[in-house]
């Protein structure tokens, strides 16, 4: 079959389309996959965000100056100097 | 015909003419003006977005965050993109604004502003809900309960604040760099929904762990507050010291300011003050460095008052506060804290031999702490001394120092007469967590020989625990401490404050193996007593019973009990927060002390800085820092050196410095 010039015509429109399709298609792509970067950053953020005021309260909670006065509202107090023995270690303790 | 023909002509030139002209400009468009239109297409259909970079967190040394940067938004709600129904009710719930007035606003406005800040938590309910915009935007805050706040410092960011303290003098570390994304919008202006192109990603600063402990820190800054309350008091200071790392372990300031509220200045740094008796042991340590003082010699007490002779028919009148009619040792001297004795024993140095002592202790220099705007203190050369101005600096008067000062200097005694350069920064780790930096011990210099420090820190341990010894009320069980008072009087412009007093206690303990150095100082107590051993010491026992009893202090507890052998760190080892967490009673000395060289064996040798066209004082500082002695001559700016700079020399050797004048 002899190719006419109909034929490379028609060859060269589907290479476009293809080649524009590719295109196209990988655009849709990372249009998808950055929305769903976008997302997770967002969650990461929030994430991390959740978690840096879950420590901060925690550290407040712990800290002496809320505990001290709920010890002493407990009838606790901290030990005097003599109060405190400081226990030898073994060897075996420090392994 | 012919007429026909030459409107022809004449349309075709025109229209060739036009094609001309219209190749022309599009020649012009393209060819010569075509990059800058490209330029211009580029920029309407593409913006630029700085992305900032996170700044990076300061950490105390357990990795307890002390600063933090964090994420904050502001948000704006475009009502007609809106496509949820509930977007009113959440955006109040989520944003904390009253319903009512939220809806009456997206009923009637193109464009709701909340300012907020919101964080990340408050705002994830409705930050993906269509018609929602938040803006991000970077703030730091206090963390870790506001403690260490004047050291931590404040971050000038936008809020146009003065930056000071850490944040200031570490800022170039915590800054990160700024990243750059393109993003596509519409002719509008808009901003289309595309794949941002992030040219330069951001790069967030470095984190910084702080030789702090979050724990004492509290302790201290509690202790002080306390105290300062209950003695009616205008200030102190506050410091707890690690004495062979150098590393300041809590430190805690309080002044009163002009309008009579208390500030937080950080004084411990930055104000000199006379450290009276705490500062008789600088000059015990000449005397019996220089031999001219052995344990039998003794001195009268003269019953507590004395009319020192100073020659040419002068005297100086010298009070004790205990009257002493028995001769005094050294020992005795400094256990009761006799400024008679002190006095009298300061007559076998010379001027320039006591001038060096305290300068070799670091008084009247800078300690080279990383904190911004430190005081060198007072300490002047001996040519502008007196004849009052030997016994004067024997008794601790004459001169001025920081807490800080004072805090490396009894460092020095118990580290076996090895000064070292105090420090707040501990590690600093990149972005991605590496180690790029990890502090060492910085000696400074040898100021004495161990067996010197070890007689000091036994006449320490006398003035806590002998009798009679003024510093009795720091007696802590368990905590073998070694200290001295000092209660020296206040100096208010120029002249003494008739009833005001500095009261200071400064101390190291366990004596035969110190872990810590406190120092305290109490400034115009004005309820009750207002000596150091009555004022200061009490506050340093309270904070070390405080620190013994917790279970996340900074003190190897296995190194108190005297019958079993110290428990030998890793060398190297990081000490990495979340680690230490559950690690609470390992020993917190993560660096092993570098071995001092032994006296047969030979220094290593090390390259003498280069310091031409440096000032004396900063001269002197790089080559101590180095390791070097120096031999001045004349003052001014320095041209050169022997050893020269780049060559080779034994650690500890001399490098002599020669000056423009």
């Amino acid at each position: 079959m002899t190719l006419r010039g109909r034929h490379y015509v028609l060859f060269w429109l589907l290479v476009f389309l293809v080649v524009a399709g590719g295109v196209a298609m990988r655009q849709a792509v990372s249009v998808d996959l950055a929305k769903r970067l976008r997302v997770l950053r967002e969650e990461s953020t929030t994430l991390e965000a959740r978690r840096a005021d879950l420590e901060r309260r925690i550290r407040a909670a712990r800290s002496r100056g809320v505990l001290i006065p709920e010890a002493e509202r407990l009838g606790l107090r901290l030990p005097a100097d003599s109060q405190i023995t400081v226990l030898p270690l073994t060897d075996g303790d420090r392994r | 015909m012919k007429r026909f023909s030459a409107r022809i002509l004449l349309l075709q030139v025109g229209f060739a003419l036009a094609m001309g002209l219209v190749l022309l400009r599009a020649a012009q468009l393209q060819l010569v003006e075509g990059a800058e239109w490209a330029r211009r297409a580029a920029a309407a259909r593409t913006s630029r977005d700085t992305l900032p970079a996170r700044r990076g967190t300061i950490y105390d040394r357990r990795g307890e965050p002390l600063a933090i940067t964090q994420e904050f938004y502001h948000v704006g709600i475009a009502p007609n993109e809106a496509t949820d129904a509930r977007l009113g009710r959440l955006a109040a719930r989520a944003l904390g604004l009253p319903l009512p007035q939220l809806q009456r606003e997206l009923r009637t406005r193109k464009w709701v502003y909340a300012y907020g800040p919101y964080t990340a938590t408050q705002i994830a309910p409705i930050r993906n809900l269509k018609g929602v915009h938040p803006e991000g935007f970077y703030r730091r805050s206090r963390a870790g309960r506001g403690l260490a706040g004047p050291v931590v410092g404040q971050f000038a960011g936008d809020s146009g604040a003065r930056p000071s303290g850490l944040e200031r003098s570490l800022d170039a570390l915590l800054t990160g760099q700024p990243g750059e994304a393109v993003y596509l919008r519409d002719q509008r202006g808009r901003r289309l929904e595309s794949p941002q192109r992030r040219i330069r990603e951001p790069v967030a600063g470095n984190d910084i762990w702080l030789t702090l402990d979050a724990e004492l820190q509290d302790i201290a800054e509690r202790a002080l507050e306390d105290a300062l309350r209950g003695m009616g008091a205008a200030g102190g200071d506050v410091i707890f010291l690690e004495p062979r790392s150098g590393e300041i372990l809590a430190v805690a300031s309080r002044q009163l300011g002009d309008d009579g509220r208390m500030t937080d200045e950080p004084t411990a740094f930055t104000t000199p003050f006379q450290p009276g008796s705490t500062a008789k042991l600088f000059t015990a340590a000449a005397l019996l460095r220089l031999g001219r003082v052995d344990s039998t010699d003794r001195v009268s007490g003269e019953g507590g008052h004395y009319e020192m002779p100073l020659g040419d028919g002068v005297t100086f009148t010298i009070e004790d506060v205990h009257a002493e009619k028995e001769p005094l040792t050294l020992a005795d001297a400094i256990r009761v804290s006799s400024n008679i004795a002190m006095a009298k024993f300061s007559t076998r140095l010379s001027d320039l031999e006591q001038f060096e002592a305290l300068r070799d202790f670091g008084f009247g220099s800078p300690s080279g702490v990383e904190f911004p705007s430190e005081s060198r203190g007072v300490l002047a050369p001996p040519e502008r001394w007196t004849a009052f101005s030997k016994p004067s600096h024997a008794m601790g008067y004459e001169l001025s120092v920081t807490a800080l000062q004072l805090a490396a200097a009894y460092a020095a005694i118990a580290n076996d007469g090895v000064l070292v350069t105090p420090t707040l920064v501990r590690e600093v780790r990149g972005p991605d967590g590496r180690v790029l930096y990890r502090h060492r011990p910085e000696p400074v210099r040898r100021v004495m020989p161990g067996e010197v420090a070890a007689t000091l820190r036994r006449y320490l341990r006398a003035v806590v625990s002998g009798e009679g010894g003024t510093g009795d009320k720091a007696r802590v069980a368990n905590f073998d401490l070694a200290g001295k008072t000092g209660t020296a009087r206040r100096i208010v412009n120029g002249r003494y404050e008739p009833g005001g007093y500095r009261a200071s206690f400064a101390a190291l303990g366990p004596a035969d193996d110190p872990q810590v150095v406190v120092v305290v100082t109490i400034d115009r107590p004005t309820k009750g007593s207002y000596y150091g051993g009555s004022v200061a010491a009490p506050v340093a026992k309270s904070m070390l019973e405080q620190a013994l009893a917790s279970r996340r202090i900074a003190i190897d507890r296995a190194r108190l009990v005297k019958d079993t052998p110290p428990v030998t760190a890793s060398p190297g080892r990081p000490r990495d927060g979340a680690d230490d967490a559950g690690d609470a009673d390992a020993p917190v000395q993560a660096f092993p002390w570098p071995a001092l060289p032994a006296r047969d064996s030979t220094p290593a040798p090390l390259q003498v800085p280069a310091v031409t066209g440096r000032d004396v004082r900063a001269a002197a500082l790089a080559l101590h820092r180095r390791g070097f002695r120096i031999e001045l001559h004349g003052r001014g700016t320095v041209v050169r050196t022997d050893p020269a700079a780049g060559a080779t020399a034994p650690a500890g050797s001399l490098v002599a410095v020669w000056t423009s004048e």
